[in-house]
């Protein structure tokens, strides 16, 4: 497959990041995950994830607002780019066609 | 709520700071206080620490920690060049700095350079033989009934036999005696040979190399000899020669059986020949056969694989122990001592060769430290100084983003620079002093030549480099401290205190040193002047004191008479007052306590030619003297006698004989200035004559000397005239403390000559930068001498307490040393205390006040001008 492959874990953050939409930053990904898929990540194994996108091209980051809470400290937003969008459709797309030719039958067994 | 946030632990907040990199950090730790702060809303302070701490550890990744290495090397070489330029660029700048620096560094370093050589020489003694760790020598302690014990190198051959047959636990026992001496004849000329006897396992204890000849088989039969390559090339002019006889000139024959390599330079064992000790056994000579006659022979044994240093003590022991009663007056203990030992050694008496004595090294090494600590503090000294300078120079490259290591290793590698500059000047200067230096010393010249191999070539390059890190480091601290945002503010703002009391400390130990080196000079000198115009009690003036050479007395003493400068002779079986002595004790009527007396012979000239003063009775004729004797005051006092009148007549015994006094001399010294004056006998015609004391009065001394030799060659054609006058035999004996003040001076001339070039840096310094406060003092009606006052007055300061630390220091160390042993020495006054202070003070005033006038005697106008 050309292009990008996407691990496990990037694939989870990277939708993570589409579903906070425009309040994607670190803690808030991590709080996400945590609730949705009920995984404890460190905050720097998540950066490193993130950084290792970034350097792809999957997604892009702008410096926000600091607050307080923060210690004075600025967040750091992410988004998800076309490329990273599209990577997460191939993605997607590769484990549908996979779920397709999966037998009826193997499924009911598995599951029954 | 604002107020009561808590914050996070502080220790793992600062090390996530120091590990995390820089473009990542703020949104990390952002992140990380954010979670902290819910996890304290949520479980309080103890989870939320908990969980913050975990998250830092977890932070330790690659993505997240900095990369230390890749950052730096990349640029590495370039900030090197960089470096270097700035360095060379710093050094041209400061001419006169970098001088004061490079020369000031290339003086003490040429000591540096001397003390190197001279190491590496005295270590590599003895380090060719192969089994070292192995190689022992027997070593013997002579205890005397009245508990003396004196130390010998050697033990007698017997030993060595023994242990050789009647022990175990020897792999090779190598017994070794000079001796085997004599000249063979080559044509017209003959050749002296000067070598050692030993057993065939000689070769198997040392690693001496064989040319030709079986190892194995050599020095088993009497009469055997192996001969060193250019021994062989002398007498044979080739070296094939194995199987020839070789004859002495005493008619003895030698056949020789191998040609061995010339023994190496540093090897403490030299030879220029071996012969086969059975030829000595053989004989039954009493070197060989007696367990007492240690005294110019020695036992060397290798021991096994795995021995046990006790084991072998113990046979020794057991060994003493059997012979010794067969000993009358002393017995013997042996010990071991490795070939790592013997050069430089302990000084055992016998030694093989001149041996170095350890403290000889020691002190070679603390003389040479002192003087290069003293340039290195130097450097130091101007460096700290000059530190503001420099100073915009860290600010730039701090801000630029210079990391203190590379600010530090930029100073360090200056000084390094400036240190190998150094190296190669005093290298020059190396060559000029080593051959005073290998004079300066009897052990240093006869087993030294401070030639210098690759190997220690690349030892003075270490030694540069070393060097320079030592001087530099302190001033590369203190330069990389600067805060950027002080120093981009004006210079104005940074202390100048910076190092200043460091660097009065190091002032004043330099001329603590320099004066302290200055006094023990002065007072050696003085010592040593006292030591030859020392007033013995007789006239040594103009007497020439002719080595006899056993020829007639009678005869020689009858050509000299010829000569009309010769105004009195004498002659004497001892010459007084130079070191040699013999005594014995005198015992007068039924005294229990005899008295120890010195004597010699002397005939029935002496006393007038010597100007001995008679106190009473008379001396002795041309005609008979047997049986009469001529005594000190002193003895006359000591034997309870009254009077030297009263003791005309008496008789005392002396060497089992008895005597009669005839005269009473005043007393005199017959020993140096380390012994008292002590009693004296003087006996005539009791025993031969060594030397010939002449009177001389010339006004053409080297006329009279040939004339002199002249008649000297009338009665012996062999033996050259060998003459000496009473001044060079003083000096011969005090040369030891003539040795030590040359030393002294040499070190106190480039102690002296650092110091002065580095106070000469500070003066300038310290000039230049107060220039503009001069001419204010001056605009405001300071005189010349007011401002040279106010530039020399802390220097004063140093100085005096300087020379209260050096000068006890001093004196200390003059007792200690020079007049140890010296019964009679000079008064110290002032001037032997404080004239090398003082000289160095003017010296030092003159350097300070030379730079001031310079600055005070410039106009005002011109210095306060700009600004």
């Amino acid at each position: 497959m050309k292009g990008t492959h996407l691990g496990e874990f990037q694939e989870i953050v990277l939708l993570t990041i589409m579903v906070l939409d425009d309040n994607a930053y670190g803690v808030s990904i991590k709080r996400e995950i945590k609730t949705r898929a009920d995984r404890n990540i460190s905050r720097g194994a998540l950066h490193t994830a993130l950084s290792r996108m970034e350097e792809k091209g999957l997604i892009k980051s702008w410096q926000g607002e600091a607050n307080k809470l923060r210690g004075g400290m600025p967040k750091r937003y992410y988004e998800v780019t076309n490329k990273g969008v599209n990577a997460l459709k191939e993605a997607k797309d590769v484990r549908d066609q996979l779920w397709n030719e999966v037998p009826r039958l193997r499924l009911q067994h598995n599951y029954g | 709520m604002t107020n009561d946030r808590p914050s996070p632990p502080p220790l793992y907040e600062r090390l996530f700071e120091w590990f995390c990199k820089e473009n990542a950090f703020d949104e990390l730790q952002g992140d990380l206080e954010e979670e902290f702060q819910q996890n304290y809303r949520k479980h309080g302070i103890k989870t939320a620490n908990k969980l913050y701490k975990r998250e830092v550890i977890r932070m330790m990744r690659p993505s997240v920690i900095k990369k230390l290495k890749s950052n730096r090397q990349s640029n590495f070489s370039s900030m090197f060049r960089n470096y270097t330029i700035v360095a060379f660029r710093s050094i041209a700048r400061n001419r006169l700095f970098s001088s004061i620096n490079i020369f000031g560094l290339a003086i003490s370093m040429a000591v540096g350079l001397l003390a190197i050589s001279f190491l590496s020489e005295v270590y590599s003694y003895d380090k060719f033989h192969e089994n070292r760790d192995r190689l022992y020598r027997i070593v013997t302690d002579l205890h005397r009934q009245n508990g003396a014990i004196a130390n010998y190198a050697t033990a007698s051959i017997y030993t060595g036999t023994r242990l050789a047959t009647d022990f175990t636990g020897f792999e090779a026992v190598a017994p070794i005696t000079k001796g085997l001496r004599g000249n063979i004849a080559v044509g017209e000329s003959s050749i002296p040979i000067n070598g050692i006897y030993t057993n065939n396992d000689f070769f198997k204890v040392f690693s001496f190399e064989l040319l030709s000849g079986d190892p194995s088989k050599v020095l088993l039969e009497p009469n055997e000899v192996i001969l060193t390559e250019t021994t062989a090339r002398k007498i044979f002019n080739r070296i094939d020669v194995v199987g020839e006889v070789i004859r002495f000139e005493n008619g003895t024959q030698y056949k020789i059986t191998g040609i061995a390599k010339d023994p190496p330079n540093y090897s403490h064992l030299k030879f220029e020949a071996i012969g086969s000790l059975i030829t000595l056994q053989e004989k039954n000579r009493s070197v060989t056969t007696d367990f007492g006659v240690i005294w110019s022979s020695y036992v060397y044994v290798l021991l096994p694989e795995g021995y046990s240093l006790d084991q072998v003590q113990q046979n020794l022991d057991r060994l003493a122990e059997e012979e010794n009663p067969k000993l009358v007056y002393w017995t013997l203990s042996m010990g071991l001592q490795n070939i790592d030992d013997i050069f430089p050694g302990d000084g055992r008496y016998n030694q093989f060769s001149v041996v170095m004595p350890k403290e000889k090294v020691t002190s070679v090494v603390i003389l040479a430290l002192i003087v290069l600590f003293s340039a290195c503090f130097n450097y130091t000294n101007l460096s700290l100084a000059r530190s503001l300078k420099r100073a915009k120079e860290v600010g730039v490259r701090k801000v630029v983003g210079a990391r203190k290591g590379n600010l530090f290793f930029q100073f360090i590698l200056e000084a390094i620079m400036v240190s190998l500059v150094s190296v190669v000047i005093s290298f020059l200067l190396f060559n000029v002093v080593k051959s005073e230096f290998l004079s300066l010393d009897l052990y240093i010249e006869r087993t030294l030549t401070l030639d210098v191999s690759t190997q220690v070539y690349f030892y003075f390059i270490i030694f540069a480099i070393a060097i320079g890190f030592l001087a530099g480091l302190f001033p590369s601290l203190i330069m990389t401290r600067f805060k950027p945002v002080n120093i981009l503010k004006g210079a104005s703002s940074i202390k100048t205190g910076n190092g200043v009391g460091i660097r009065k400390v190091l002032v004043a130990i330099q001329f603590a040193l320099s004066m302290g080196f200055a006094t023990l000079v002065v007072m050696a000198y003085k010592q040593y002047n006292y030591a030859l115009n020392f007033d013995l009690g007789f006239e040594t003036e103009n007497i020439l004191n002719v080595d006899l050479q056993f020829n007639d007395v009678d005869l020689v003493k009858n050509q000299f008479s010829r000569i009309p400068e010769v105004t009195g002779i004498s002659s004497s079986s001892i010459l007084a007052s130079t070191g040699s002595s013999q005594s014995n004790w005198v015992k007068y009527k039924d005294r229990l306590d005899s008295v120890n007396s010195y004597t010699f012979d002397v005939d029935y000239s002496y006393f007038k030619n010597m100007g001995h003063e008679l106190v009473a009775g008379t001396g002795f004729d041309e005609g008979n003297d047997q049986g009469k004797i001529v005594v000190t005051e002193l003895l006359v006092k000591e034997l309870g006698i009254n009077s030297p009148f009263e003791a005309i007549g008496e008789t005392i015994s002396y060497f089992q004989k008895n005597w009669t006094i005839i005269g009473v001399v005043k007393d005199f010294h017959y020993g140096t200035i380390n012994d008292e004056i002590s009693p004296f006998v003087f006996t005539s015609g009791r025993q031969d004559h060594y030397n010939i004391n002449l009177k001389i009065s010339s006004t053409n001394i080297v006329e009279t000397m040939r004339s002199l030799d002249e008649a000297w060659r009338q009665v012996d054609q062999a033996n050259a005239f060998q003459a000496k006058f009473y001044d060079e035999w003083f000096e011969l004996t005090y040369q030891e403390i003539s040795a030590s003040m040359k030393i002294f001076s040499f070190l106190a001339g480039i102690a002296i000559c650092i110091s002065i070039l580095g106070l000469l840096g500070m003066a300038v310094y310290t000039a230049e930068s107060r220039v503009k406060e001069l001419a204010i003092r001056k605009v405001l009606g300071a005189t010349l001498s007011n401002l040279l006052v106010l530039l020399s007055r802390n220097f004063i300061v140093i100085f005096i307490i300087s020379a209260l630390v050096a000068i006890p220091a001093a004196y200390y160390l003059y007792q200690e040393t020079i007049v140890a042993d010296a019964i009679y020495s000079i008064e110290l006054g002032f001037w032997e205390f404080g004239s090398g202070a003082l000289l160095i003070i003017i010296i030092a005033l003159l350097t300070i006040s030379s730079q001031t006038m310079k600055a005070a005697r410039s106009n005002p106008a011109e210095s306060l001008r700009n600004e």
